[in-house]
């Protein structure tokens, strides 16, 4: 199979599940619903069942979606950004930084909206861009730029911000039920506004990445190699790591911390479709949006109380993650 | 390609300035066809549109809220209830919402409520959901003591539009609270009580608990009463040197609260503790004292009898 009928056929199937997925979340849930509830509602749409079927599901998968394909192109950019495939949104503390901003607005009974976010939602938002920026001046000021600095800056910020977060949860044990929201994520309390906030910034960096993405190819082969082909490297950097740390903590704003999508998703592609950044960030977005769409059908599905997804992405998506590093060799 | 120099640290302010104003918008008008009668707030603040007439369709979002809907007379106007609510038993023939932390949005959408009554417990977000979908939702704060209960009663009434019932129901609880503090009037004695929650380790009620306000109006003392807690873990040690005159188990059933003495009595040390001696262990219904409603007040009276069986008779 040649590389472009393989990408035809990754693009194929992954359109097919996408849309199949957000049939399904349409159809399933608590409330049994029947293809003929979903028809008769076309036709003549009642209150309850448009609540049901819009407000609650469809706004719901759009949500799952539009996070899963962030986080996806948020750890594809950094995959490259780093060279490294361990990269992920926490190695730059993202992740464990905006939780904490949320953590602590919990605590400190911080609850108002605002910019479409809940409270914590924005907190969360600017403690993980916080934390990007707070990594990326220290790292900076260690002369010049070197990435393992920033990787291990990153790292050690990400694991102070974890070590508050839990000390902020263990000292208010009342709060158990958000602890397990902002830790593991979830999409229960999923709303058209959220989608509305986060949807043109998704939709930007994707653009713009695909716009930079040839500049990425050309960091492949070394800082200095893509300066001297042109490609103007700082500011390349910058605008990749900006992208990065927004869809990240768009991510976390709207639905707690989501582990694995960032990591994996990447690779998967990659495996099957070829290192090439432009179709690598697209894909990305497309395969880590349909992922999350299905971990979401299962988390809320799957038994009558709601899973965190953060255990559904780790477990469906590792196996199946080993599975295709092993067909490969 | 030319970005700012300093894209990490412009970001969240560009951000800011751009803010998009679409999130507020998506909530449909909804609630019936009447005006209300008026806009009152709900104990978190929250504007609450007042029915006219009483609702046809509540879904209760605890088990005291249920059993208060009861009491008032609203139990076949109640279209959802939790999984825990199981008191009086017509509840469990109502479709379950789910519990008190994982209540399920869909579900309480699906019943068509004209009125969801939730409490402070609920978590607050998954709450504001439900009233995001236009569902009039009235979160109630539930007090410390036990005076917080007939206005407990009577905020509900309002709510529901059953003022006169739940001002009668709020009469007749205060009339007997009063009549218990009147037989103790004069009782110098106050003894010694221990509460203990059947189950493993010895948990009991601490301060903050209203099981403690009920040990107080009973004529005793709860020896946990120090612990600033609701629920607290107690010390065997600390039970020998407290020494309780009394010991009431919360029991679910009479062969739990047996299981839960014997356990006690078995522990070394506490047969010489003054109640195991003169055998003042007793059952309390756990399930009456574990909601916030009005069986509180029989609870009480129990206590009360027990504790002082010269000035009431006694109840066995």
């Amino acid at each position: 199979m040649t590389r472009k009928t393989g990408r035809r056929v990754f693009w194929a199937v992954s359109l097919f599940l996408c849309l199949a997925g957000f049939v399904i979340s349409l159809l399933t849930g608590p409330v049994k619903t029947t293809p003929g509830d979903f028809l008769r509602f076309v036709q003549s749409p009642d209150r309850v069942h448009e609540a049901i079927f819009i407000d609650l599901r469809l706004s719901r998968a759009v949500l799952a979606f539009l996070v899963g394909a962030a986080l996806a192109l948020s750890g594809a950019i950094l995959q490259g950004y780093f060279r490294n495939p361990m990269a992920d949104p926490f190695v730059v503390g993202v992740s464990s930084g905006a939780s904490l901003g949320a953590v602590l607005a919990t605590a400190l009974g911080f609850e108002a909206a605002a910019f479409g976010f809940s409270g914590p939602g924005l907190m969360a938002f600017l403690s993980g861009l916080g934390i990007v920026s707070l990594v990326y001046a220290l790292s900076l000021r260690r002369g010049g730029f070197k990435l393992e600095t920033i990787l291990l800056t990153g790292i050690a910020a990400g694991a102070l911000a974890s070590a508050l977060t839990t000390f902020f949860l263990f000292m208010r044990s009342d709060s158990y039920d958000q602890a397990v929201f902002w830790l593991l994520g979830s999409f229960q309390l999923a709303e058209w506004g959220q989608v509305a906030t986060i949807a043109p910034w998704v939709a930007l960096c994707l653009f713009a990445s695909i716009w930079l993405a040839r500049d990425m190819d050309l960091l492949a082969l070394g800082d200095e190699t893509a300066q001297a082909l042109g490609s103007p490297v700082r500011r390349v950097r910058k605008a990749f790591l900006a992208m990065s740390a927004l869809l990240a903590a768009l991510s976390v704003a709207v639905s707690g911390v989501i582990g694995f999508v960032g990591l994996v998703v990447p690779h998967w592609v990659r495996i099957l479709i070829g290192p090439s950044h432009r179709s690598l960030f697209v894909s990305s977005a497309l395969a880590g949006g349909t992922f999350l769409l299905y971990c979401d059908l299962l988390a809320r599905n799957l038994l009558p109380a709601e899973l965190p997804i953060g255990v559904i992405t780790a477990a469906v998506g590792a196996p199946f993650f080993l599975y295709l590093l092993h067909k490969k060799r | 390609m030319s970005l700012g120099g300093r894209w990490p640290f412009f970001l969240p302010l560009a951000i800011l300035s751009l803010s998009l104003p679409v999130s507020a918008a998506t909530v449909s008008g909804r609630i019936e066809d009447l005006p209300p009668a008026q806009v009152i707030k709900d104990d978190l603040g929250r504007p609450f549109p007042l029915p006219r007439a009483t609702p046809e369709r509540i879904v209760s979002m605890a088990p005291n809220i249920t059993e208060i809907l009861f009491a008032l007379g609203l139990g076949d106007r109640i279209v959802g209830v939790t999984r825990f609510c199981d008191y009086p038993p017509e509840t469990r023939s109502i479709p379950k919402i789910g519990g008190l932390v994982d209540p399920n949005i869909e579900i309480i959408e699906s019943l068509d409520p004209d009125l969801v009554v939730a409490f402070r417990g609920n978590p607050l977000r998954l709450v504001d959901r439900v009233r995001k979908l236009g569902l009039p939702v009235f979160v109630l704060d539930i007090g410390k003591g036990l005076e917080a209960l007939c206005p407990l009663i009577e905020r509900i009434g309002r709510v529901t539009r059953t003022e006169h019932r739940a001002a009668g129901l709020a009469a007749g609880l205060r009339g007997r609270l009063e009549a218990a503090d009147s037989a103790l009037r004069g009782s110098l004695l106050r003894p010694k009580v221990f509460i203990l929650l059947y189950g493993q380790g010895l948990w009991t009620c601490g301060g903050e608990s209203y099981v403690n306000d009920l040990v107080g109006r009973a004529g005793g003392t709860n020896i946990a009463s120090a612990l600033p807690k609701k629920w607290a873990l107690y010390k065997r040690e600390q039970i020998i040197k407290d020494d309780p005159d009394v010991i009431f188990i919360l029991a679910r059933s009479a062969g739990d609260f047996a299981a839960g003495r014997d356990r006690l009595l078995r522990m070394p040390g506490i047969e010489n503790v003054s109640a195991a001696k003169s055998g003042r262990i007793f059952e309390l219904d756990e399930n009456a004292a574990s909601r916030f409603g009005p069986r509180l007040v029989d609870v009480l009276g129990r206590m009360a009898a027990l504790l002082h069986p010269d000035h009431f008779g006694d109840p066995s």
